[in-house]
């Protein structure tokens, strides 16, 4: 029986790895999707714009595209790079969770050796970019954010702490500082108060997305905080940050860096968001969590455009 | 548990019932225009100042002393008006269905999210829709208005249809896995694409139709004659039209509505050769039934509409032929909308996943 199985089984891998083999430009051409899936686009588009917002604020006026170019460039290429290394370390679980189940690494569309390879390609790629032409400080932060998020989120964090995303947040904080260091050359205040609120808005985001998830999450082993703690405190941990999201997005207004326009656009979206977590904590249904995850994105997006249109419109002397 | 299935039930059957109506309505409407009825009432919302339709010689000879300019002829005022009677049921189902909506989202017994944003939406453009056609009275059916209130229509129906899948895919598969492989993945944006295309080919057909281009050219496959050499995009695709008493049969020169008809004929090959290879490479891939039968019913309606696009011109423009075109175009965008839902992906992405 087993025997028979195996026969019949057999011929199956050859068959798959044949074609993934060997590395080769036209193997990327033939399979672009799936080298486009494992950098995670939509993410990678979001994390440009807040660099980019980073870089519009550093400076009045407008921007010198000789610098404004390769720095989204180098930092678009590293964060897809960081993607992309973790979609090869989450190959395994990714396989067994039912919502990962048909990326293209566990279904076997690219082999790992050659996500790997591209990986290292294209982070190489972005970190000479930056490196040549941007500057040595802002190449040395991309890749310390590609570092961070890579291996100490994904490789130990996340399957070591609840507190996971909380620590492994400031790696997917940090575009907007680099955005800023490719213009100035040095770290600024303002551009760590950017940080800071993206810092402070990832746990809503991600533990929304965690609820929704929590069997897959319990399947695999991975500590995320609904999986150790509950839904419910995770609920109540949510709306508490969302608070303090509120309170965190005033500083901007505060310290003087931004005008009327953003004070108004973040109060409105934060009190959207701290609505959808009352919501969820109080009266959630089939599919709160999902909702509020998907405004988590909307909210950190439109807070980004808004701080564009005021620095542009509404300059600060 | 099970006051909640009874609301989905209510809310299913609402929405299932405007689908229905907005369908009659759409057919209704072309029905008005094929039929020269658009301005069978000079007035708007009544009818030489009645609700329904002068009809007694002394109701007559009191509209048309009223209305000098546009003698009655009853046949044509009644297609406006049930026209117009049907729509305004229409509007206030979905109306209905909008504050139902609302009383679920808000209600806290309810399980469910339910959708709250498209209905408000639906309700949104079917106010606009009614808007659009008064215009068309009042503005004696200036083309865009034609066109627009056509697409209005249209975008109406394909709303309501949105929401319906919506509604009816609440609780099933919420948890599940996403039933499209990596294969079909790239096809969920071809059939957006597929979406937008059609669209423009609808709207061209609006704009023949609202131009009284249909019977411009009168052979297969292209045009009659040198028709190249007609061509005349200059004024043809003009939006503002110039002022004019009335627009009824048209103001175009004969040489820009054959521009307009060819636009439409060429934007039918367009869509017919993208949207059956769509079907075809879905069918292909597919490995669900459930996927493989809406790019069967695609594939069909394709046919079917090429064939009464063809009829039109082979038979000169048949009243039942000419709605038909319209419905079944309304029709295959419900098709397309079917597969683009089915094909639809699990967007949700985050960095720390």
């Amino acid at each position: 029986m087993s025997k028979a199985m195996n026969k019949t089984i057999a011929p199956m891998p050859s068959t798959i790895n044949a074609g993934h083999h060997h590395f080769s430009i036209s193997h990327i051409f033939s399979n672009w999707r799936a080298y486009y899936d494992i950098t995670k686009p939509k993410v990678v588009a979001l994390l440009v714009l807040t660099a980019l917002v980073g870089m519009s604020l550093s400076v009045p006026g407008g921007l010198p595209w000789q610098l404004l170019l390769p720095a989204m460039l180098g930092i678009a290429l590293l964060s897809s790079a960081a993607a992309a290394i973790n979609h090869i370390v989450d190959e395994k679980i990714d396989t067994v969770m039912g919502r990962t189940h048909n990326r293209p690494l566990p279904e076997g569309r690219i082999s790992v050796t050659n996500a790997i390879i591209f990986a290292t390609s294209i982070a190489l790629l972005g970190f000479i970019i930056l490196y040549a032409l941007v500057n040595p400080l802002t190449a040395l932060l991309t890749l310390g954010g590609l570092v961070g998020y890579s291996f100490v989120y994904t490789m130990y964090l996340k399957r070591a702490t609840p507190q996971n995303i909380t620590i492994g947040g400031l790696a997917g904080a940090i575009p907007p500082l680099l955005g800023w260091t490719a213009m100035t050359n040095e770290v600024a205040p303002n551009a760590l108060l950017l940080v800071l609120i993206i810092f402070t808005w990832t746990p809503p985001h991600f533990w929304a997305l965690a609820i929704h998830r929590k069997n897959d999450y319990a399947k695999v082993n991975i500590p995320m905080l609904p999986v150790t703690h509950g839904v419910s405190f995770t609920k109540t941990q949510i709306l508490l940050y969302t608070v303090l999201l509120f309170v965190v997005c005033l500083l901007p207004y505060l310290v003087g860096m931004s005008n009327w326009l953003y004070l108004l656009g973040a109060c409105s979206l934060n009190l959207i968001f701290i609505g959808y977590a009352w919501q969820l904590k109080f009266h959630a249904k089939e599919e709160t969590a999902m909702a509020t995850f998907k405004f988590s994105i909307v909210h950190l997006m439109l807070l980004f455009i808004i701080l564009l249109f005021d620095h542009y419109w509404l300059p600060m002397g | 548990m099970a006051e909640h299935s009874k609301n989905t039930q209510t809310l299913r059957r609402l929405v299932l019932t405007s689908l229905l109506l907005a369908i009659v309505v759409i057919g209704l409407g072309a029905y008005t225009r094929l039929t020269h009825a658009g301005l069978g009432c000079p007035d708007w919302p009544t009818c030489y100042g009645l609700i329904d339709v002068p009809e007694t010689s002394a109701q007559i000879s009191t509209a048309e002393k009223a209305f000098p300019q546009r003698p009655v002829e009853p046949a044509k005022a009644w297609n406006e008006m049930i026209h117009r009677y049907f729509a305004g049921s229409l509007g206030l189902l979905i109306a209905v269905i909008a504050l139902f909506s609302i009383k679920l989202r808000f209600s806290k017994s309810s399980k469910v999210r339910y959708p709250i944003f498209l209905p408000l939406c639906i309700l949104c453009i079917v106010i606009f829709q009614a808007a659009l056609g008064m215009w068309t009275v009042t503005l004696k059916l200036m083309p865009i208005v034609v066109m627009g209130h056509l697409l209005g229509g249209f975008t109406t129906l394909s709303l309501l249809f949105l929401l319906y899948l919506r509604i009816k895919g609440k609780g099933i598969n919420a948890q599940g896995a996403n039933l499209v492989n990596g294969q079909l993945k790239k096809y969920s944006n071809y059939a957006l694409l597929g979406i937008t295309i059609l669209t423009t080919q609808i709207a061209l057909g609006g704009w023949t139709s609202s131009n009284y281009a249909a019977m411009s050219c009168v052979e297969l496959p292209i045009c009659q004659g040198d028709w190249l050499s007609n061509l005349s995009f200059e004024q043809s695709f003009d939006l503002i039209p110039p002022a004019k008493e009335s627009y009824e049969f048209g103001y175009l020169a004969h040489n820009e509505r054959v521009t307009i008809h060819v636009t439409h004929r060429l934007g039918a090959i367009i869509t017919g050769v993208f949207l059956a290879w769509l079907a075809i490479m879905v069918f292909l891939k597919a490995r669900t039934h459930s996927i493989k039968n809406a790019a069967i019913v695609l594939m069909t309606l394709l046919v079917i509409q090429i064939s009464l696009g063809v009829s039109n011109i082979w038979f000169s423009l048949p009243l039942k032929v000419a709605v038909a075109h319209n419905l079944v175009a309304a029709c295959l965008m419900l098709s397309l909308i079917t597969l683009a839902y089915k094909l639809r992906k699990n967007s949700e992405e985050s960095l720390y996943e």
